[in-house]
């Protein structure tokens, strides 16, 4: 990303990703995409974290009206099989499925980011070794292997997120490895190595900044992904299904179809397509920003 | 290198992958403590019994004997018994994978229509309004979880409009014949096929409306990725000066687009989307749970439920098999179509 002096001169942690923050939102291509993505995202992250505040009732609650009765003044997006009311439901529901997709964020870039580096940069065997089992995770169904791990170990965020994270970092290490293969015969990195630079401060001082459009791009549809993948597991049965989780909800909703309770599962569902999709549109707009198409 | 060389190579750079991938199932698998004998018997079971059943199963051995008794049983072709049924696993996967097959491609096609179609039109003419609101599509159906849609395509055109069957395969015990013929017995478990050997038109095109519903929801949410292939090979073909050529020739627009760029730009593409064969069978899952369809990705999920270790990892290891045949394959038929890249 080209730096405009103003922010080259901007140091600290905080100015600098809020100079990110406002260059990402100004104009330029693939701006629209970016905006709108960050309103929904920003709208269902505030939701669920007032959820305690505006919830009208507890979600698990049973029995607060009657069961699967249609939207109404009292129950607005209606009520599921146990009289539950959706609304509140549809408030809570969202807050496990976001835990989850910033923890496995988080350990993607953990694992991911320093095995891409380090294996791209040293090249040799170590760099045939990584990229075949990582190409071998890649091929698979990143379903099953989630289903496999989650079935194993028992459904709790940090499981689900160690699932996820397994099945997505092999996006990273693709990403950043192929990156990595470019920059590092660029002169200046060159140049950085004849001066005698230790390894690990070119990594980080010189490749990964330049990386880093690429990663953050990789991890807002990592976002979007881990959402769905949490979905995917509910949906099968290996969620919590005593706790308020839109993907829970679409469990349950499935044996009200036949009788056309619609309610349940519609409003759920929209939640999930609104959450990927936000992170999607940011992903997007930020790959036309950084010149990938 | 030879096309035979090729095949070899990819060949050998295929086995570590299906061992590294067979490791980390059977490592997973054995981690925690709950086994299938235990969850077989639960717990007021007597201990002589679960002795027997843990030594009948090879569960005694320690872990790297059992590694490498699977490993030596799968050399010989054999994935062992059920750990719960005792059934042979090898023939639960072939009784379970025709359903699996027969959604796959049927959701493929849609995917690929809807992929070249969308793409094609998109590429026309790049940042346009038309270019916007495909990749706006694009982003939407990818955003979709495959069920919601599913889910939503059964309450329309099943629950409300009573259009279409919305689960299973055929009706309640309606299994096609297949083909008799003197001695000459074939069934092959696909529906739509084995209604035609049997010449029973009813039944195919009964088979092809269970079928509809599925391959819709699989193929319009793979049809995202697909759209976003098209549209990007397309463009890179239009800016070749070929193309350039054709222009300046002042053919029709129809002509250079579809005629020329089309042409060229469509072996890359379809091998492209060939190669995302793993997308499809990973959404095959979730559709198959949705519409109650007894494919490999049900029998997947049920069996985990059980511990069937031997059923899980022989499902894996058919899976990854397929997976690595499907794409050799359609790497074999691109390089034999196009010599260059063999180069």
């Amino acid at each position: 990303m080209a730096k405009t002096g103003e922010e080259a001169e901007t140091f600290g942690f905080m100015p600098r990703v809020m100079g990110a923050v406002r260059s990402a939102l100004g104009p330029g291509s693939g701006r629209w995409f970016i905006v709108a993505g960050t309103i929904i995202v920003a709208f269902i992250v505030g939701m669920s974290l007032l959820a305690p505040f505006i919830s009208p009732h507890g979600p698990t609650e049973l029995f607060v009206g009657p069961d699967n009765s249609p939207p109404s003044s009292s129950f607005p997006l209606g009520t599921d099989q146990y009289g539950r009311d959706m609304l509140s439901r549809i408030i809570w529901g969202g807050r496990f499925m976001l835990l989850v997709a910033v923890t496995a964020v988080i350990l993607c870039l953990a694992v991911g980011v320093p095995i891409g580096l380090a294996s791209a940069y040293r090249g040799g065997s170590l760099d045939k070794v990584v990229s075949l089992v990582m190409d071998s995770m890649y091929a698979f169904p990143s379903l099953v292997l989630a289903i496999v791990i989650i079935g194993v170990f028992g459904v709790n965020a940090i499981n689900e997120a160690i699932a996820i994270a397994v099945v997505y970092v092999p996006s990273y290490y693709r990403v950043i490895r192929s990156q990595v293969l470019t920059i590092k015969e660029l002169p200046y990195v060159e140049a950085a190595k004849s001066i005698g630079g230790r390894s690990g401060h070119i990594l980080t001082t010189y490749i990964l900044p330049n990386i880093l459009p690429s990663i953050v791009v990789v991890a807002t549809i990592n976002f979007a992904d881990s959402i769905l993948t949490t979905a995917g597991l509910d949906f099968i049965g290996l969620g919590r299904l005593d706790q308020p989780d839109w993907g829970v909800d679409l469990f349950y909703g499935r044996a009200a179809l036949p009788i056309g309770a619609w309610w349940t599962i519609f409003f759920s569902g929209t939640m999930i397509v609104l959450s990927a999709l936000g992170f999607g549109l940011i992903s997007e707009g930020l790959a036309e920003r950084a010149g990938r198409e | 290198m030879t096309l035979r060389t090729y095949i070899l190579t990819r060949i050998a750079l295929t086995l570590p992958m299906l061992l590294f991938l067979l490791t980390l199932v059977f490592v997973v698998m054995r981690i925690l403590p709950g086994n299938p004998v235990l969850l077989r018997f639960e717990k007021n079971a007597n201990p002589a019994l679960i002795a027997e059943y843990t030594h009948r199963l090879g569960l005694d051995l320690p872990l790297w004997q059992q590694y490498l008794n699977y490993l030596d049983e799968l050399l010989h072709g054999n994935l062992g018994l059920s750990m719960v049924t005792f059934d042979p696993v090898a023939s639960q996967i072939l009784a379970r994978f025709p359903a699996t097959l027969e959604l796959t491609i049927g959701a493929f096609l849609v995917a690929v229509l809807v992929g070249l179609v969308f793409g094609s039109t998109a590429a026309r003419r790049p940042g346009s309004k038309t270019d916007g609101a495909v990749k706006v599509y694009g982003i939407l159906i990818y955003a979709f979880p495959i069920f919601f849609l599913g889910m939503i395509l059964q309450l329309v055109c099943g629950v409300w409009l009573h259009w279409l069957p919305v689960a299973g395969r055929m009706p309640q015990g309606v299994i096609p014949a297949g083909l008799n013929w003197g001695s000459i017995h074939i069934q092959t478990g696909l529906y739509t096929v084995d209604s035609l050997l049997a010449g029973n038109i009813v039944e195919f095109f009964e088979a092809c409306e269970y079928l509809l519903l599925p391959c819709l929801t699989l193929g319009l949410v793979i049809s995202g990725v697909f759209v976003r292939m098209t549209r990007s090979n397309m463009l890179e073909t239009m800016k070749m000066e070929f193309v350039t050529a054709a222009r300046a020739r002042g053919l029709k627009d129809d002509t250079v687009v579809y005629g020329y760029a089309m042409r060229n730009a469509l072996l890359p593409i379809v091998t492209i989307m060939g190669l995302q064969f793993a997308l499809l069978l990973g959404g095959a899952i979730l559709t198959e749970t949705e519409f109650n369809i007894l494919g490999l990705g049900s029998y997947l999920v049920d069996r985990i439920n059980f511990r069937d270790y031997t059923a899980v990892q022989g499902t894996v290891v058919f899976l990854a098999i397929l997976i690595s045949l499907v794409s050799l394959m359609v790497d074999v038929i691109y390089a034999y179509l196009d010599p260059r890249i063999r180069l």
